[in-house]
């Protein structure tokens, strides 16, 4: 399954924001197959904080380890969100290009 | 031509303000009104306006030291007006050339120094609740404040033996701890820092007597006591 980033807001900033939104995508997860991969697109996303993506990119990370695919992006910000989340979560993301 | 002049209904609704507020500033001599010749009544040249309410610093501070009043449309109460202003001002800095791509950087920044203030007081706020957010884009300058905690008081939650605060700033900057613990937090500060280190944005950034000066072409990242003591956070934004 792909999930289109943007759905949850084109500007992802705060934490309050970022864990409401993993609530109400807890639904949609509990549908998958165990074997399904989940690819996070970030096209339309135009910023990404690591606030708002500590709460929901990191407990997907946790849930669904390498099941978990974020597509490549050339927005700075989801660049320099994404590095510092591998460094807390000394784990690594799937990034496809 | 004849200039344009407000009327201190016109003018108060600019800046956002009462109109007794506005006579207060005028009878203080904060902002004087005009005249008109055996007049009694009040207005505004627009310009005078524009410049009282671009002098982001002297606002931002005097808030948060004096509790002094400024223009209430740098005044964001809640986390979900300071998300909606932060979302225009990204509107107009992505289309202003030059910033194409590094506006992401800029918004991730205010962002997360404005959300911060807003998650660490959450149900704590000494008095006002809410932050200053102020920007003027062709100056290239934002600024941030509010009247919180502080970063001290906030990280003693969970760190006791922090005793200054350059020392509560420079583990707010620098390490991965939250003053919410056991909520797993605390990655925003180090993101700021290193994303400042990497990319042409400064910062300014001060709380109690602790202050960061990232600025210049060699910067450095290093806290060091200023001479005054800032009641909650001041952040400086340049790009």
């Amino acid at each position: 399954m792909k999930l289109q980033l943007e759905k949850f807001g084109k500007t992802l900033i705060s934490r309050e924001l970022g864990s409401e939104a993993f609530k109400a995508f807890q639904p949609t997860l509990h549908k998958f197959s165990k074997n399904e991969e989940l690819e996070i697109d970030f096209f339309g996303v135009l910023t990404l904080s690591p606030s708002w993506a500590d709460e929901f990119l990191s407990p997907l990370l946790n849930q669904l380890g390498d099941k978990l695919i974020l597509l490549s992006s050339d927005n700075l910000s989801v660049i320099a969100t994404l590095r510092i989340l591998q460094e807390v979560n000394t784990r690594l993301f799937r990034i496809k290009s | 031509m004849e200039e344009k002049l407000f009327t201190i209904s016109q003018a108060a609704e600019y800046l956002r303000v009462s109109l007794n507020t506005l006579r207060r500033w005028d009878e203080n001599g904060k902002l004087v009104a005009i005249k008109k010749e055996g007049g009694t009544h009040r207005y505004y040249r627009e310009n005078d306006l524009e410049i009282f309410s671009s002098d982001l610093m002297k606002f931002a501070s005097g808030w948060i030291q004096d509790g002094v009043e400024f223009p209430g449309t740098f005044y964001c109460p809640t986390s979900s007006i300071f998300n909606a202003r932060l979302m225009k001002m990204q509107n107009t800095l992505m289309q202003k050339p030059g910033f194409e791509k590094l506006y992401s950087l800029i918004v991730l920044i205010t962002g997360e120094i404005g959300d911060n203030s807003f998650a660490h007081n959450l149900g704590k706020w000494p008095d006002t609740a809410g932050i200053f957010f102020g920007y003027n884009l062709e100056k290239r300058i934002i600024v941030l404040a509010d009247r919180g905690l502080g970063i001290l008081e906030t990280l003693r939650q969970v760190r006791p033996k922090l005793s200054n605060h350059v020392d509560a700033v420079r583990v707010a900057f620098t390490e991965f701890v939250s003053g919410r613990a056991p909520e797993k937090r605390g990655n925003g500060l180090k993101l700021v820092r290193e994303v400042i280190m990497e990319w042409p944005i400064y910062l300014f950034y001060i709380s109690g007597d602790a202050e960061v000066c990232m600025k210049g072409h060699n910067k450095i990242f290093r806290v060091t006591r200023g001479q005054r003591i800032v009641r909650g956070c001041f952040a400086k934004i340049e790009f």
